[in-house]
């Protein structure tokens, strides 16, 4: 139970800062492609929704008027008469933007701070992923009093920015993630929500909803400690670090209900947040390599994520 | 070591255990922690508590049950008891006016005495000389006050229940010439409350003076005012008088009063039916003066009736100091000393006024140990405010 103890000092001794140059290392491979057709721009990796005239042929088309003359195919013209023009997939670039949740409760447990650890280096290998692609990748940290903002770039390195940003954060506060979220749909197709979701869930997932109807692609990856799914069952007053007002004993009864109540909390969480159109995952601290989780989320729809 | 009031130790015994249980079984308030989704846990009294297996904090408990315990037995009144003999004394010293030989009365106690022995000192009253009287016998003062037997084995038995907690048995011992004055109609009643044999020790007493004039010169004056008394500030009747054992009843007219400085040294030898003197002897050089404000009516046949011849002769007896010289009644002497046992240790009550000297000091140590038991739970609330999760707090806010 050493790591229930809150004790400043063993805190800053035993909270190790991950290795992200292995992480890196480790999904340097993954491909991250988007869940539907992208919007056209920049040239990318990800399908867009615009027909252009890459090498990928798709199908013909009738020419129109306006359409461009060196498009037609002239060897179907001169074996059939008519004039169609030639159609390809066009590929498009997807901004990603990972949002990071810095409040009080990602600081747990401690002194490991165990949460943060693991959705830091979800935060940095995603990134790393999505850049590996290609993609612009940015970084938004809710923390207290500020928001950190990291736009989308491809610049090589833009990950050490990351890096620098997320090693830079010590989670406290009780900030809502909502503003962050609007901060990042503004310059990214994908965005990636690394919480607890146990801030301002109503209103995230209001806002996550209105971006997917946009047409962004939404990620929520929800972060659990284990000491959260499973407490300890010695009796404890426990206190909520976001909201120190509630302070309540956890006894041997109590802990069935909450039990219940989270099961029940999570499931309404998995189950609102999956029907908004969102890709949502659970992360529970120690249950697998981040590289494994990163393959979980980067995994197309309907494929199970492979070591 | 015993308790006065051993009730009271009982008590704290009990409450001591409840106090020891109460650490054992009190509910306590759990430690605190921190968990991010505590808002789960249904919304219970925060003061809810955990059941502690053993004591938190067993210095507080001994603190607590020291002074419970402490104070129930400053209260309880501990005496420690001194080891106990087979056999003690209590010795009755006459130092009256009855004795001549005061040396050899002297040498009688001293011989007679032990450690732990209680001597008792009495002429017209009893005085029991407290500690080790050894050195007291030397300086006890003889005096000129007629002395008193009754007295004095009242005296004894209040020595006696002293001595209960030394020895097994308690033996009487009284060492005087045993004169008549020294008896009166209560000894025999009281000597019967001291249930054991005594022992007696007869010295000498003042010789009588046979050859000189025994008379009483008696002054009975018929209207004039007699020695030693005053006009009474308000004439009244009576009913009767007495003198020795012949009583008169007849009503009498009182004129006349003796006040107390004026008969000082003299003896009452008839009183009024209530107790007031009637007629007072003074011992004069040729033998005594008898002072008698009884009026004689010369109307009736008072003067004529038994009962007032046998009054007259009443007062034309001897002096009453020459009778008490007299040697007291074999008779009477034999059964100061009793029969049967000596009296034993249960024979006496146990004495209710035993100080205890153990008690001012363990109801300071419970004192004491109240102070530290504050001083230990202050400190005590100090460490549980700094173990609280104050860098979750802290990030929080």
């Amino acid at each position: 139970m050493a790591r229930w103890r809150d004790n400043r000092e063993s805190q800053a001794a035993r909270f190790e800062e991950p290795d992200y140059a292995a992480l890196l290392d480790s999904v340097r491979g993954i491909r991250w492609p988007a869940r539907s057709a992208v919007r056209g721009g920049i040239p990318g990796a990800h399908t867009s929704r615009m027909r252009g005239s890459s090498a990928e042929f798709t199908e013909y088309r009738p020419y129109r008027q306006g359409d461009d003359l060196r498009r037609i195919d002239w060897k179907l013209f001169a074996r059939s008469n008519r004039a169609y023009i030639r159609l390809s997939n066009d590929r498009a670039i997807l901004p990603t933007t990972i949002v990071l949740d810095a409040s009080a409760s990602m600081a747990f447990p401690l002194p490991s701070l165990a949460k943060w650890a693991l959705s830091a280096q979800a935060a940095i290998a995603l990134a790393a992923v999505a850049r590996n692609s290609a993609d612009p990748v940015g970084l938004v940290i809710a923390r207290a009093k500020e928001i950190v903002h990291i736009p989308p770039r491809t610049r090589q390195s833009v990950i050490n920015e990351m890096v620098r940003a997320v090693s830079e954060t010590d989670p406290s506060g009780d900030h809502p993630m909502t503003p962050a979220l609007d901060a990042a749909a503004r310059t990214s197709g994908r965005i990636v929500l690394i919480t607890d979701f146990l801030g301002d869930g109503e209103d995230l997932l209001a806002s996550a909803s209105r971006a997917v109807v946009a047409g962004k692609e939404i990620h929520a990856l929800h972060v659990v400690a284990p000491e959260e799914v499973d407490p300890p069952r010695e009796t404890l007053l426990v206190s909520d670090p976001e909201r120190p007002e509630i302070r309540r004993p956890l006894t041997g009864d109590a802990r069935d209900s909450y039990l219940a109540a989270f099961a029940a909390w999570r499931d309404r969480i998995a189950h609102e947040w999956s029907e908004a159109g969102i890709s949502y995952s659970v992360a529970i601290v120690g249950d697998e390599a981040p590289d494994h989780l990163v393959r979980r989320v980067a995994a197309p729809r309907g494929v199970a994520a492979t070591s | 070591m015993t308790f006065l009031a051993p009730g009271f130790f009982y008590a704290s015994l009990a409450v001591a255990a409840a106090v020891a249980a109460l650490h054992f079984i009190v509910t306590r308030q759990p430690r605190a922690g921190i968990l991010p989704t505590a808002r789960f846990v249904p919304d219970l009294p925060a003061n809810a508590t955990a059941r502690a297996t053993r004591p938190s904090d067993l210095l507080l408990m001994l603190l607590r049950v020291l002074i419970v315990l402490a104070a129930g037995a400053g209260l309880a009144k501990p005496v420690v008891k001194p080891s106990r003999g087979a056999e003690a004394r209590v010795i009755l010293m006459d130092v009256s006016r009855s004795v001549s030989d005061t040396n050899a009365l002297r040498d009688s106690v001293r011989a007679l005495y032990r450690n732990h022995d209680a001597l008792v000192v009495f002429d017209s009253s009893a005085r029991v000389i407290p500690g080790s009287a050894a050195d007291s016998i030397r300086s006890v003062r003889f005096g000129q006050a007629r002395g008193n037997l009754s007295a004095a084995l009242i005296a004894a038995i209040r020595a006696g229940s002293g001595l209960r907690d030394r020895a097994d048995s308690i033996e009487l011992v009284v060492v005087s010439p045993f004169a008549a004055e020294e008896l009166d109609a209560a000894t025999d009643s009281i000597r019967g409350l001291w249930k054991g044999r005594g022992r007696l020790v007869s010295v000498r007493g003042t010789s009588v003076d046979t050859s000189s004039s025994s008379g009483a010169l008696v002054q009975w004056p018929k209207m004039e005012r007699p020695s030693f008394a005053v006009a009474r500030a308000k004439k009244d009747t009576i009913g009767g008088v007495l003198a020795g054992n012949a009583l008169v009843i007849s009503t009498f007219e009182r004129q006349w009063s003796f006040p107390r400085d004026s008969i000082r040294g003299a003896e009452v030898v008839a009183r009024w039916i209530d107790g007031e003197p009637a007629a007072v002897e003074m011992p004069s050089a040729s033998g005594c003066v008898r002072s008698i404000a009884v009026p004689v009516s010369a109307i009736g046949d008072l003067v004529i009736r038994r009962d007032f011849v046998r009054f007259v002769a009443a007062l034309n007896d001897d002096c009453a100091s020459r009778n008490a010289m007299r040697a007291a009644d074999p008779g009477v002497v034999s059964r100061l000393a009793g029969t049967g046992r000596l009296a034993s240790r249960e024979s006496f009550r146990p004495r209710g006024d035993i100080r205890s000297d153990l008690a001012p000091w363990l109801l300071g140590l419970a004192i004491a140990a109240a102070i530290a038991e504050l001083f230990v739970r202050q400190r005590r609330a100090a460490r549980a405010i700094m173990s609280r999760p104050a860098v979750a707090e802290k990030r929080a806010a």
